[in-house]
């Protein structure tokens, strides 16, 4: 093996994720040197695992298999294969991760002082490197040990900033939830050993029968659902995602959750193999749900993170509802446009990762240079930021799926696959499909009103408080990270086809497919799905002429329009001649028409109070609107609450506080447990 | 070469014919109600004279608020260039473009028209914003069903394949196909919705109770406000262009190539625009303005239009009904 072999770097790349976590932890007392030394090792790591996975999807369909610990036991073997799907979101991961690195210099510096460096960097490191083996295990218990491993070092990181109380209740939520996912993950890995006696994620499922394989994809779309964020199994979501700090915000919207769509493809499509067509229509219907309800309950948050989180899970909606027209496909025998859809999904993956990356960390900048992250407090920002308004308003544009940014090829890729599924498909499923379009059309609409509301009430109008006013521009480490990301998502968003091949290749060796033949064009990009017709779209000349036309507008103003002066006056206000910032339109007033329409979702309630003078005239009004997540109060606040009730009843009967008592539970379990092995 | 003399048309028609649209509809309403009303060249006259006119310009708004109007304006003629004025013109070659991208661009200038409403600090804008965010959200997934269908019925995303695989079926009688029929009351419903006419939003109302397009641009002056009235009635006449050209295709019926045969395509264009017009003024006369809450009734009413078309399609498997 020469040191120019790609394995070895993504070897390499281990290591110095490991002894940088190492270092971190050792430099715990120089704040500044362990900022610049840890993060100086993940850019670097990174870089190298982005080449090793862009050579393996370039390199040729053979897999990369690494092994850390070899033993004879069936499931104590550490082992790694890196296949085209592993590696395509490895890039994912160190695509994002080089940003968030860079990001971390000038974010992090603010904790100087106050908070432990060190520890921090400790457990982002490690939190990478869990989510590098996630990606790369090729053995369900290793895969689950180090789910596991993710899952607590993210817990971690969202209780970084423990003081607040809030943060701590997030964290509790947060790693109670993804352990009942976990359990249905294990209570699957389990059924599935028991059929194959075998834990290997590359071997054959054929020993399954159908009835129990069923069961199996139930476990594991609970499982992955719930780190997917899929409504109903969201409720973490909005919670863990603000509490952490923004680069890790970063790293868990745009690829921790990505790990559940890795983990359905691989352990449904890839080992489970796709035999029922309801499988997919389940995703297909998950998918609309989450998209629709995600936006729209990000529509109604006035915390900027959590209006993020939110639209993580409508973006993690689009992303599964083109997962299930894939597996639907799919199970109907239909390549073409399963691998369609197969990709689609994929750049969604990729795409949402990117811009929801870069609106973390523009979330992030945002609480740097203000303190606060409630949006009513903001305004105006984009005078004293200038440069973080504008990547925040391409992330903004492309978070909405609007061209040329690369959220609308996404958009474009999973329409597509659905035309090319209704139109060539004989099966009742078009009706569900036609919603999906219906769905995809809301959630883009109320997106690009979230992000306008996002955008407009925290970076345009004036000042609406102190905090706003005393804003300055970030350090620029933080806006070169925000600015490589929006270029990349503008450059997929031009160029789409590059990335459409990468993840063509990639998923060749999941369906040993390529529809490169179906797909053509340079700057373009052309479907063939019909035999007469082509799709295609070309953001790169739809840019072109939006430019040609803007200046040819300003040439023709020019020549018709004579002198012209421009002049700055105050805004209009009706000749009152006191208008003031607390006048401008708030966040909650500007979603008060969706609340008030979808109000069956947010079950609005207001308060009005006044206090002193008359009736009349009184001296100051207090006025609150309220609106609540539907999921949160009608599903599981009843379970939570009589879980509590019931506990605390049998608490006293069954923790009984006496030492001989749990002797005796302990005696039995051992009873049982040798009569069970003895009798099977 | 077709190309470019394509794109010269197609902008030329467009920037010439949308002003005359707003003019035929405000004359018609005028003659109703027993006025002489303003000439029907008046929208002309009014952008020669704002273009011609300064600036104010808030103090508190930033470059989003310049920027919005040439990018409103922009990406409605860039939309246009989608939605051919004849296929006659269509070059052999395709548009590089279908209806998600359609969508996609007039999103991006609604996306900055909303975010200019906002960059004032002015409550008009902010107002403004609010409604046509909830009026955008609803329209869309009709606006997406209903083109989506019709690509299915035609086997093509791109509008311009569309409207050529529907002029080609179109020998026969095409009004007597329920899918198209139901389309069309869709797209009818939509056009009102997406250009701010009389059951959605009042035009010629500045009053705060009511207006949403005009809230918006409530700050504009001088040209940034010429240009954002034109992008608006460009916008207008896409969208009746697309209804007419998809819908109601004409161009089988003429036979003559060349010159004469693109000329005639073209004035039976323009005869189609003008009869919609008078349909678009005729529901304006008729209605009164819809309680801002209640749009979500018509909004579902286009959804529910397009769906049954789509179910209509599906039901007969795809075949077109051909009644000779």
């Amino acid at each position: 093996m020469g040191i120019l072999q790609f394995d070895n770097y993504i070897q390499l790349c281990i290591l110095l994720f490991f002894i940088g976590s190492i270092i971190a932890l050792g430099l715990n007392k120089k704040a500044r040197l362990c900022n610049y030394v840890s993060n100086g090792i993940s850019i670097i790591a990174t870089a190298l695992l982005a080449f090793a996975s862009i050579m393996q999807i370039m390199g040729g369909k053979d897999v990369i298999k690494l092994s850390l610990l070899k033993s004879t036991l069936p499931f104590i073997r550490l082992e790694m294969t890196i296949d085209g799907l592993s590696a395509i979101f490895l890039l994912i991961l160190s695509l994002l991760t080089i940003c968030v690195s860079t990001y971390s210099i000038g974010y992090i510096s603010s904790y100087y002082g106050k908070r432990n460096v060190g520890l921090f960097y400790f457990l982002y490191m490690s939190f990478i490197l869990s989510m590098i083996f996630v990606f790369t295990s090729s053995n369900a218990v290793f895969f689950y040990i180090v789910w596991e491993g993710m899952a607590l070092l993210s817990y971690f990181l969202v209780i970084y900033e423990s003081e607040r109380s809030e943060n701590r209740q997030a964290g509790t939520l947060y790693i109670v939830m993804t352990h009942i996912g976990t359990a249905f993950l294990l209570i699957g890995i389990m059924i599935s050993y028991s059929y194959t006696n075998s834990f290997d994620l590359f071997g054959s499922s054929d020993a399954i029968p159908a009835g129990a394989k069923n069961v199996i994809f139930i476990m594991y779309l609970l499982g992955f659902g719930t780190k997917a964020g899929a409504i109903p199994l969201h409720i973490w979501l909005p919670y863990a995602h603000p509490a952490a700090p923004s680069n890790v915000s970063a790293l868990m919207s745009g690829i921790m959750i990505k790990t559940a769509v890795y983990g359905l493809i691989r352990f449904v499509m890839g080992f489970l193999g796709l035999q029922e067509a309801w499988w997919g229509i389940l995703i297909i219907i998950i998918g609309i749900v989450s998209a629709v309800l995600g936006v729209a309950y990000a529509m109604m948050e006035t915390d900027i993170k959590r209006i993020l989180a939110y639209s993580s899970v409508e973006n993690m909606g689009i992303i599964l509802l083109g997962l299930g027209v894939s597996f639907t496909a799919l199970a109907y025998g239909n390549l073409l446009v399963g691998q369609l859809a197969l990709i689609a999904s994929i750049l969604h993956t990729l795409n949402h990762a990117l811009f929801k990356g870069g609106l973390f960390l523009g979330a992030g900048s945002v609480h740097y240079a203000t303190g606060t992250k409630d949006i009513e407090k903001l305004g105006g920002l984009i005078k004293k930021m200038p440069i973080s308004a504008l990547l925040v308003l391409c992330f903004s544009l492309a978070v909405s799926s609007i061209v040329p940014f690369n959220g609308f090829i996404g958009e474009w890729l999973t329409m597509q696959s659905i035309f090319a599924s209704v139109a060539h498909g004989k099966h009742g499923i078009n009706i569900l499909l036609i919603l999906g379009v219906a769905a995809l059309g809301l959630a883009g609409a109320l997106a690009a009103a979230c992000f306008v509301r996002f955008f407009g009430i925290s970076f345009l109008g004036i000042e609406r408080s102190e905090h706003a006013l005393k804003a300055e521009e970030v350090p620029r480490s933080m806006n070169i990270a925000m600015g490589i990301l929006a270029l990349i998502c503008l450059s997929i968003g031009i160029f789409p086809l590059v990335a459409i091949k990468l993840i063509d290749r990639a998923s060749y060796g999941l369906l040993g497919s390529s529809i490169l033949d179906q797909i053509q064009g340079g700057f373009l990009v052309s479907w063939y799905s019909m035999e007469f017709t082509s799709n295609r779209i070309s953001s790169f000349e739809i840019l072109a002429v939006l430019v040609v036309i803007i200046l040819l507008s300003l040439l023709a103003l020019r020549v018709l329009g004579g002198k012209y002066i421009e002049r700055r006056y105050g805004t209009w206000d009706c000749g009152f001649e006191a208008l003031n910032s607390r006048m401008q339109y708030t966040a909650t007033g500007f979603s008060k028409p969706i609340r008030i329409i979808f109000r069956i979702l947010f079950r609005p309630s207001r308060k009005r109070s006044t206090k002193g003078g008359t009736a009349y005239y009184p001296e100051t009004i207090e006025y609150t609107v309220d609106s609540e997540s539907v999921f949160e109060k009608y599903i599981y606040k009843p379970v939570f609450v009589r879980a509590r009730i019931w506990s605390r009843r049998t608490k006293f009967t069954v923790q009984t506080g006496n030492i001989h008592n749990y002797l005796t539970y302990i005696f039995i379990t051992v009873i049982v447990l040798m009569a069970y092995n003895s009798f099977i | 070469m077709t190309y470019i003399i394509y794109i010269i048309v197609q902008i030329m028609i467009m920037l010439l014919l949308a002003p005359l649209i707003n003019g035929i509809i405000k004359k018609i309403k005028a003659f109703t109600q027993k006025r002489t009303g303003p000439p029907i060249l008046q929208m002309y006259y009014d952008l020669f004279k704002l273009i011609r006119k300064n600036s104010v310009v808030s103090e508190a708004s930033s470059w989003i608020y310049k920027a919005a109007p040439y990018i409103v304006f922009s990406t409605s003629l860039t939309a246009a260039l989608l939605v051919p004025v004849t296929i006659k013109l269509v070059p052999s070659f395709n548009i590089s473009g279908d209806f998600v991208i359609f969508v996609s661009i007039l999103a991006l200038g609604r996306f900055f028209m909303m975010a200019a409403g906002l960059d004032t600090g002015s409550t008009f804008g902010g107002m403004g914003s609010s409604r046509e965010a909830m009026i955008s959200s609803l329209a869309e997934p009709s606006i997406l069903v209903c083109l989506f269908t019709a690509g299915l019925i035609a086997g093509s995303t791109s509008l311009d394949q569309m409207m050529m695989f529907m002029q080609a079926k179109g020998q026969g009688i095409i009004l007597m196909n329920p899918a198209i029929i139901l389309l069309f009351l869709a797209l009818l419903t939509i056009i009102i919705m997406e250009t701010a006419r009389i059951p959605i939003d009042d035009p010629s109302t500045h009053l705060e109770l009511t207006m949403v397009h005009e809230a918006m641009i409530l700050e504009y002056s001088g040209r940034h406000l010429a240009l954002m009235e034109y992008g608006a009635a460009i916008k207008q006449l896409i969208f009746i262009t697309l209804l007419v050209n998809l819908l109601l295709p004409h161009d089988q019926f003429i036979g003559a190539a060349g010159l004469g045969g693109i000329l005639i395509s073209l004035l039976i264009y323009f005869l189609k625009v003008i009869v919609i017009t008078v349909v678009i003024a005729l529901i304006e006369i008729n209605t009164v303005k819809l309680r801002l809450f209640s749009i979500p009734n018509l909004a579902a009413l286009s959804f529910i239009l397009s769906f049954l078309a789509f179910l209509q399609y599906f039901l007969l498997g795809g075949g077109y009904v051909q009644l000779i």
